[in-house]
């Protein structure tokens, strides 16, 4: 079966998975004895399990599956979580991740077999001591069951005797029993189904999987035939019985079966009496002559059918490797898209809009055919530019994700940080509901983890450090997201010690950043400025979490492609915040337009704060630069037909324009020549191969299908 | 002149014959993207000299440069020959190059064309190799060359 077709759901949902099993696991270290927890782990283990078999990936469903075995212990309380395991788990998950990353890439699982995880898998196994006896308990059960076959009770006489070709033949031992009479006794339905799988059907084991997990939504499942793990394993023919407690009525369980695709048929009834299913010991002695031919059949059959079970996933592998294989050269660029999941809401409003624009569009024409009439086409215009703005605002709307995608993994390396590097803090988060374009979402994640690190790093102190500045022994890091106008801020605070600017100016002048001449001059926020030079670090030990020095540049870097800038507060002894600030959406932007010299340029509205009309007499010189005074701020003048090397068209004596541009708290007045208007423009790249100054940030298209270059004020500032 | 895109055929390689100057170059087809008339671009502040600024090509912005400054000869006026020729390469992206001439599209066979040597001559410095057609010899322009900034 080609199941490349999957490989997209399967990605996502395994990541889904391994997120949460992540989120859990770290729930579980905290509170060990949350039953709830354990059951979530489990379920999403076995889901990841059964994904992985029916997509092939076998060696990912052998980790997922002694995963899977360790929880199950968990869950019947033979095993208790220790702290070692739950570094076993981790070092698991991240085994898994690896596996879902190579397939990714190249649509195979690669050859790792992670045995040593698998080991230490087991070990906690055994090192619950009874556990394993439970598991081989059941196959054995199997055999019991099918000796005691020859002995019909009443209600199967006349019936098939095998009892995976119908449930009435299966056997109950006592305590099987005694759970089912008492759930008869409180008022449940005990059933017995038979389900049979088509012949056509390749992945018999995942199908199997679904009508187990359909029933266990009803009800529970007491008993199967052949027994669960068998099942799991493929090792079964086409047909599989279970005894089940529920609820619900026959019909409701047996519909929820049929639901499941590939199944040919179930069918079922009530278990009136239980202890009619008790096999007799009596029964196992008196057919006992006829048993041993009876159970050499079944071992006949039993590798018959195990063979190409064994051989059918390993067919549909090389299937999909050759789906893959043709892309593989291009390893580098991974098989699956990148997708958004999308509310459904969200592309009704969309669908909405577009017919709209239809509606809008059609109404232009007729307009534009009764001539004479101009009010009526200012109308349709009118209303056309609301469809589209509209429009715009819900494309947007369906780019947005919100952070929590990149921040889930936090605690996760935070407490991993914890570890090694033997402090005690905690992470707190809010604002994961902040949306983000999901280009910008995808980004972010490595400039964030690298300034959690630096917190967890340099910023928090050791435990007694801490207990003697009389501060909690635990240190904090906040991670807060919030919308801010047009922007998205990210803050990363902490409470540890602060940036020491002294310490920072030092090693600038050692390093030779900074003459000690210019040190002097220079105010801490300059200083602490320094710190985003790229081969800058003041951590005194480099170790493997920071302090290489080519942290921060690479985070200023980022963000700044982005379109974002990030800046940092601190104060000594108290703590340090780093402020992200990002663009919501980074390709259509409200932009100012502008002439200057005969061209035309745009600038982000975003950054602009006011215009001004100024007389050139109001200029001022400070250090022979051109500033204004401008309601009691001094603001720096930038003449941008200087900065952009060409002739300005106003005469020396004419009124300057000059629009305010802000940048955190810095301000610089840019002079202009003329001033077109506010409009929205599409961002385009201006391509490889210029290598444009930094004050240009890209290229848009006007109306006339002019190119007019957006101006970074930031970048001019 | 609309797209002149063909697939190679056999062993022989097409190359479009563009005109600088007095001079006549091969660009091998392949390369090439589209040809379009010149229009007005847009300055691009505090770039190479050669690089005329960007123009808008059915809704992508395509830097454009002008072949002649780059080989170090004078910039003349468009004239109505005036092309642009946008190539396509996998380092830069899409570039315009714009030349004076665009005439004809050329068949050569693979055995016709020679590679020049490098020879630190500077007017070598943009060919990549001679191509025999007929009884005409045609310089082939490296490209990588052309675009390469120094």
């Amino acid at each position: 079966m080609d199941v490349s077709q999957y490989l997209e759901i399967f990605l996502d949902e395994s990541r889904e998975h391994l997120q949460n099993l992540n989120t859990q696991i770290m729930n579980l270290e905290q509170n060990p004895d949350d039953m709830d927890t354990v059951n979530e782990i489990f379920r999403a283990a076995h889901s990841l399990k059964g994904m992985a078999g029916t997509m092939g990936y076998k060696r990912m469903q052998n980790l997922t599956h002694d995963m899977e075995n360790v929880f199950s212990e968990v869950r019947n309380g033979t095993i208790k979580i220790q702290p070692n395991m739950v570094d076993i788990l981790f070092q698991c998950l991240d085994a898994l991740e690896e596996y879902v990353n190579t397939i990714q890439e190249t649509s195979d699982e690669g050859t790792n077999d992670n045995a040593p995880i698998i080991k230490l898998l087991n070990d906690c196994l055994n090192g619950g001591g009874d556990a394993a006896p439970a598991e081989g308990g059941q196959p054995a059960d199997a055999a019991a069951s099918a000796e005691g076959e020859a002995a019909p009770t009443g209600d199967a006489a006349g019936d098939s005797g095998d009892p995976t070709q119908n449930w009435k033949a299966i056997k109950l031992d006592d305590s099987e029993v005694a759970v089912l009479q008492e759930a008869k006794n409180q008022g449940k339905n005990v059933f017995g189904l038979t389900v049979k799988v088509q012949e056509s059907c390749i992945l018999k084991a995942a199908r199997a999987f679904l009508v187990f997990k359909s029933i266990e939504e009803a009800g529970e499942i007491l008993v199967s035939n052949p027994s669960a793990q068998d099942i799991e394993d493929e090792k079964f023919e086409f047909n599989f019985s279970i005894i089940c407690i529920t609820e619900r009525s026959l019909q409701e369980v047996l519909d929820g079966v049929k639901a499941v695709s590939e199944i040919e048929g179930a069918e079922g009834g009530e278990i009136e009496n239980p202890a009619s299913m008790l096999k007799s010991s009596n029964g196992a002695e008196e057919t006992a002559p006829q048993e041993a031919p009876k159970e050499e059949k079944k071992e006949e059959t039993k590798p018959a059918v195990a063979a190409p079970a064994a051989a059918k996933p390993a067919a549909a592998k090389p299937a999909a490797n050759a789906a893959g294989g043709d892309k593989k050269p291009a390893v580098s660029k991974p098989i699956v898209n990148r997708t958004v999941r999308v509310d459904i809401e969200k592309l009704d409003v969309l669908m909405n809009l577009v017919s709209e624009l239809i509606i809008a569009k059609n109404s232009l024409v007729s307009a534009s055919n009764t001539d004479g009439e101009k009010a009526g086409v200012n109308e349709h215009i009118e209303y056309l530019e609301n469809v589209t703005t509209s429009l715009h605002e819900s494309v947007m709307k369906v780019r947005m994700v919100p952070i929590e995608s990149v921040t889930t993994k936090f605690p996760r390396m935070i407490r991993d940080l914890q570890k090694k590097l033997g402090k005690k803090m905690e992470l707190y988060i809010t604002g994961e509901e902040t949306e983000l374009d999901r280009t910008v979402v995808d980004e972010i994640g490595d400039p964030l983890m690298h300034l959690l690190r630096n917190a967890a790093d340099h910023g928090l102190e050791s435990a007694e450090v801490r207990k003697e500045r009389g501060k909690p022994e635990t240190g904090s890091i906040f991670l807060d997201a919030y919308q801010d106008g047009n922007n998205v801020v990210i803050e990363v605070r902490d409470d540890g010690n602060g940036i020491d600017a002294e310490a920072v100016k030092s090693k600038a002048i050692e390093r030779g950043t900074i003459t000690p001449e210019q040190a002097e001059q220079m105010t801490e926020k300059e200083i602490i400025q320094l710190l985003f030079l790229p081969s800058f670090s003041t951590a005194k030990v480099v170790t493997d979490v920071s302090g290489r020095g080519v942290g921060l540049d690479v985070v200023k870097s980022k963000i700044e492609s982005l379109s974002g800038e990030v800046e940092v507060r601190s104060k000594l002894g108290e703590g340090s915040t780093w402020i992200i600030r990002l663009p919501l959406t980074l390709a259509i932007i409200q932009a100012l337009m502008v002439v200057v010299g005969g061209e035309k340029y745009a600038i982000s509205l975003n950054s602009i704060t006011t215009i001004e009309n100024i007389s050139p007499k109001e200029i001022k010189y400070v250090q022979s630069k051109e500033v204004i005074h401008i309601r009691g701020n001094v603001i720096p003048l930038v003449r941008l037909n200087k900065v952009l090397d060409i002739e300005s068209t106003k005469g020396p004596d004419d009124d300057l324009i000059v629009a305010i541009a802000k940048k955190g708290d810095q301000l610089a007045g840019l002079v202009i020549d003329e001033l077109i208007g506010q409009q929205e423009i599409v961002i385009k790249s201006l391509g490889k191969f210029i290598k444009q100054s930094k004050m240009i940030s890209g290229a848009t298209i006007l109306g006339d299908g002019e190119v007019a270059l957006i101006l970074d004020a930031n970048a001019l500032i | 002149m609309g797209e002149e895109k063909q697939q190679n055929t056999g062993d022989s390689i097409q190359y479009v014959i563009i005109r600088i100057g007095s001079e006549q170059y091969g660009i091998d087809i392949k390369y090439v993207d589209n040809i379009v008339r010149t229009q007005h671009p847009t300055r691009v502040p505090k770039v190479a000299p050669y690089i005329r600024g960007v123009i808008n090509l059915r809704g992508e912005v395509i830097p454009i440069m002008s072949v002649r400054l780059k080989m170090g000869l004078e910039e003349i006026e468009d004239t109505k020959n005036t092309r642009i020729i946008i190539i396509k390469l996998d380092q830069q992206g899409m570039v315009g190059l714009i030349v004076d001439e665009v005439r004809e599209v050329l068949t050569v066979p693979a055995e016709n064309v020679d590679k020049v040597s490098y020879d630190k001559e500077e007017k070598n410095h943009f060919l990549c190799g001679i191509a025999k057609y007929q009884d005409r010899l045609v310089s082939l322009l490296d490209l990588n060359a052309v675009v390469a900034d120094n």
